[in-house]
């Protein structure tokens, strides 16, 4: 937020200043031209070939030289705003990382003619995905792209949210009817009709949205009783020449809000459904990219000392980062408790007799002979007694 | 630092290089004017400290005075304009960002907002990416679909598509015309996109056999080389003495087709090097990370997956698609040769049901060491009496089944 604020102060200083000089080159302008303009018209009034008197070709001098000086004065005052100008980039660089690209070492190779191709299958699928055939098919003839599936369940379902975003419930609706014993458990099908209910009420009238409601919701009563409340209260200032509504039904009656809030409720739903992510591959990766970032950016900057350069190790990022409910979680992770080190293939998770999980590396560690105390009970054992579990 | 500040330097640097282009361009037009309304205003002078001068002189001399202001002060104010436009783009690009920056700071915000910003922010990437790689259509397509126009450079590549659309067609003009006009800016990036493309005519002249010209053009183009360009002005010299159909190197592949076609890559580059200060564009970089940070350092978890069924065993069995973008193909291929996430603490995910394994869902492990979750395999055990392992198909008994404690 402060690399945005910074920068745009001095944007809006440099527009100011940019729009009074627009004003004030005008005005003056305006000002030397009338005055030329005025003499001008004075002197024509003599006849052509009489000549000038002492008074007049001194006035003309000094207008000459006022025009003169006018003029340069102008461009000198453009000229003077470089700084402000050149203010705005530096404070862009100043503000925002330049060189982004410098803690991802690797993504160089994602250029090279080997790579490409695999990355560009991505975006592929990712535009066939968001239901944007169109682009798709230019960007797959452009790159040159091979075999993409141009179908695939996911753009049904993303053409019903993108349709409910815009405040047509009617495709994510039927989809849900189709699926309904599926979804008993599921917050959408009433979600869906609240928006329906909304925007019947908004295009026929308070009337047929009762009904509408009357048809659709008794099923959903028990579940959301709250909400249903809610929903049908709101009808109330759907009324021509209402009141504005209080705070807690604007969500409801603002139908861009209401219809994104549902979409990604549909997207969520339908994906759990039918076991699907909910991001493509592409957008995944991506969004965990860019989380980690900004913590890569915050630890070079730590670690610019020779003793933790060895951390840029080239197996593995230097730190955790924590990609959120959505971000990550696609496996299961062990990391040793006592190396605090994920468990690999060399250095399996070990399961020993009193069930505490330690990696092979630490087994090996804190055994002593062929006797083995498990660090976190008092039990004794042999190490040979640890047993390799496997999480994935 | 946020993912704002990380991420989006091009996304405002690329427009306010715009500005300052427009800043320097009304400079020269006001400077230019200026100095033709000081000529005028000269002239008026002399001609008025003229003794026999005429009233009628004085007055075409004036018309013509007012002639000059008024152009000025139309250009000047068109030129100004320009620029208020230009520094209107980055504020409409800055007022986006700081949409995103107030939702990342306050927790209370809707989810729903910023996820439906991320989206956003692809499409932006992605045109980009487009862009910088050449696939002019489907960039413009994917920015009208989005309506992105204003937060994409899309407008700001459309001269270079053109530049590109003529090298193409073997013609240099819009090109040179380009270097021309970032002359200064080309110098300190040591760019040799100008002399190459001299080269190329100078080629061009030889393969229509036109070798006495193709000396006149070398005297005029090439007598202000710089250092290290010898070597290729002596190449192209060299060339006169060979038939255009010679099979002698270097002549050969000077004379080749294919220098046209990485004449047109080296403009692309050039061109996004002088707007972007990163080298890369920035899906490549979030993607490269984003899969290392959804990297496992199991290799069998990625080696594997063209083999049958083993890749599938890392989630749940009934899921054709695995859901993780670092093991589904495409994207797996690249990851395998990433690193790794960094990870001290353990997450544990139930392989059956997909939940994670914690004190309310502990994890047991089978006699054959797999490890599930236990509320998977009493559910197993109510439906079938018994514990089958997805991953090996053993069948197993509760009885036979560990609790495993993680820290």
């Amino acid at each position: 937020m402060d690399s945005c604020l910074g920068v745009e102060q001095d944007l809006d200083k440099a527009t100011s200043k940019f729009n009074a000089l627009n004003e004030h080159t005008n005005k003056v302008l305006e000002e030397i031209i009338s005055q030329v303009e005025d003499l001008k018209n004075e002197i024509s009034k003599q006849p052509p070939d009489s000549p000038l008197t002492q008074t007049q070709s001194m006035i003309l001098s000094d207008l000459a030289a006022n025009v003169k000086q006018t003029v340069f004065q102008t461009s000198t005052e453009h000229r003077e705003l470089h700084a402000t100008v050149s203010r705005v980039g530096k404070s862009i660089d100043r503000h925002f990382i330049a060189d982004y690209a410098s803690v991802a070492p690797k993504a160089e190779s994602f250029s090279t003619d080997a790579n490409r191709p695999i990355m560009e299958q991505a975006i592929a699928q990712h535009l066939y995905r968001q239901g944007l055939e169109e682009v798709g098919d230019v960007f797959v003839s452009e790159a040159g792209l091979m075999c993409v599936e141009r179908t695939c369940a996911f753009a049904l379902l993303q053409r019903c949210a993108s349709a409910l975003a815009a405040g047509d419930p009617e495709p994510a609706l039927a989809w849900v009817q189709r699926r309904a014993h599926q979804l008993t458990h599921s917050p959408l099908p009433f979600a869906l009709h609240t928006v329906q209910t909304l925007k019947v009420g908004r295009e026929q009238g308070v009337g047929a949205a009762i009904e509408y409601a009357r048809q659709q919701f008794p099923a959903h009563a028990a579940r959301h009783e709250r909400q249903l409340a809610a929903a049908v209260c709101a009808l109330a200032w759907l009324t021509p020449g209402a009141s504005n509504p209080p705070p807690q039904y604007q969500r409801l009656l603002d139908p861009r809000a209401l219809g994104s809030e549902a979409a990604e409720l549909f997207v969520r739903e339908a994906c759990a459904l039918l076991r699907l992510a909910p991001l493509s591959p592409l957008a995944g990766a991506v969004s965990a990219g860019a989380r980690v970032l900004p913590a890569l950016h915050d630890i070079r900057n730590k670690m610019c000392q020779q003793h933790v350069a060895a951390a840029w190790a080239d197996d593995e990022l230097p730190l955790e980062v924590e990609l959120g409910a959505e971000g990550g979680g696609y496996h299961s992770v062990f990391a040793c408790p006592i190396l605090r080190q994920q468990a690999s293939e060399q250095n399996p998770p070990m399961r020993l007799l009193c069930g505490h999980v330690i990696s092979r590396d630490a087994l090996n560690k804190l055994a002593m002979g062929v006797k083995l105390k498990c660090p976190y009970c008092p039990m004794e054992q042999s190490p040979s007694e640890a047993r390799q579990i496997y999480f994935s | 630092m946020n993912e704002i500040k990380s991420l989006e330097h091009a996304t405002l640097k690329v427009p306010y290089e715009v500005f300052n282009k427009k800043y320097r361009n009304a400079q020269r037009i006001l400077d230019v004017e200026a100095r033709h309304v000081g000529s005028t205003a000269t002239e008026l002078d002399t001609a008025a400290k003229r003794g026999d001068v005429t009233a009628g002189e004085i007055d075409t001399l004036l018309g013509g005075m007012v002639e000059k202001l008024t152009t000025m002060k139309r250009k000047a104010s068109e030129a100004i304009n320009e620029e208020v436009q230009a520094a209107n783009v980055c504020k409409k690009r800055l007022d986006h960002l700081k949409e995103q920056a107030e939702a990342l700071q306050d927790p209370a915000a809707a989810q729903t907002s910023l996820n439906q910003w991320r989206k956003v922010r692809l499409d932006r990437m992605l045109v980009d990416y487009f862009l910088r790689t050449g696939y002019y259509d489907s960039a413009t397509k994917l920015a009208d679909a989005k309506d992105l126009r204003d937060l994409t450079n899309v407008d700001i590549y459309q001269a270079a598509a053109e530049v590109e659309r003529e090298l193409t067609a073997r013609r240099t003009a819009r090109c040179l015309q380009w270097c021309a006009d970032n002359k200064s800016k080309l110098r300190k990036l040591n760019s040799t996109m100008e002399f190459n493309i001299r080269i190329q005519e100078f080629i061009e002249l030889v393969r229509e056999e036109r070798r006495l010209e193709a000396v006149r053009y070398a005297k005029k183009h090439f007598s202000t080389y710089e250092e290290g360009q010898l070597r290729d002005i002596q190449h192209c010299m060299g060339m006169l003495a060979f038939p255009k159909d010679t099979e002698v190197e270097p002549y050969r592949s000077l004379l080749s087709e294919r220098r046209w076609v990485s004449l047109v890559a080296q403009f692309r580059g050039e061109h996004a090097r002088l707007l972007h200060p990163a080298r890369l564009p920035p899906l490549t970089v979030t993607l490269q990370l984003g899969l290392a940070a959804l990297n496992t350092p199991y290799p069998f978890l990625y080696i594997t997956w063209s083999m049958s069924g083993i890749h599938k065993v890392c989630f749940n069995e009934s899921t054709k698609v695995s859901s993780c973008p670092a093991c589904a193909p495409p994207l797996n291929a690249l990851a395998r040769t990433l690193p790794h996430a960094h990870c001290s603490h353990s997450r544990l995910l139930c392989r059956i049901s997909n939940e994670p394994l914690n004190e309310h869902n502990p994890p047991m492990a089978l006699p054959n060491g797999q490890v599930y979750g236990e509320k998977a395999l009493k559910e197993m055990m109510k439906e079938h009496g018994s514990i089958t392992c997805p991953k090996t198909k053993e069948v197993f008994c509760m009885k036979r089944v560990e609790k495993v404690y993680v820290m």
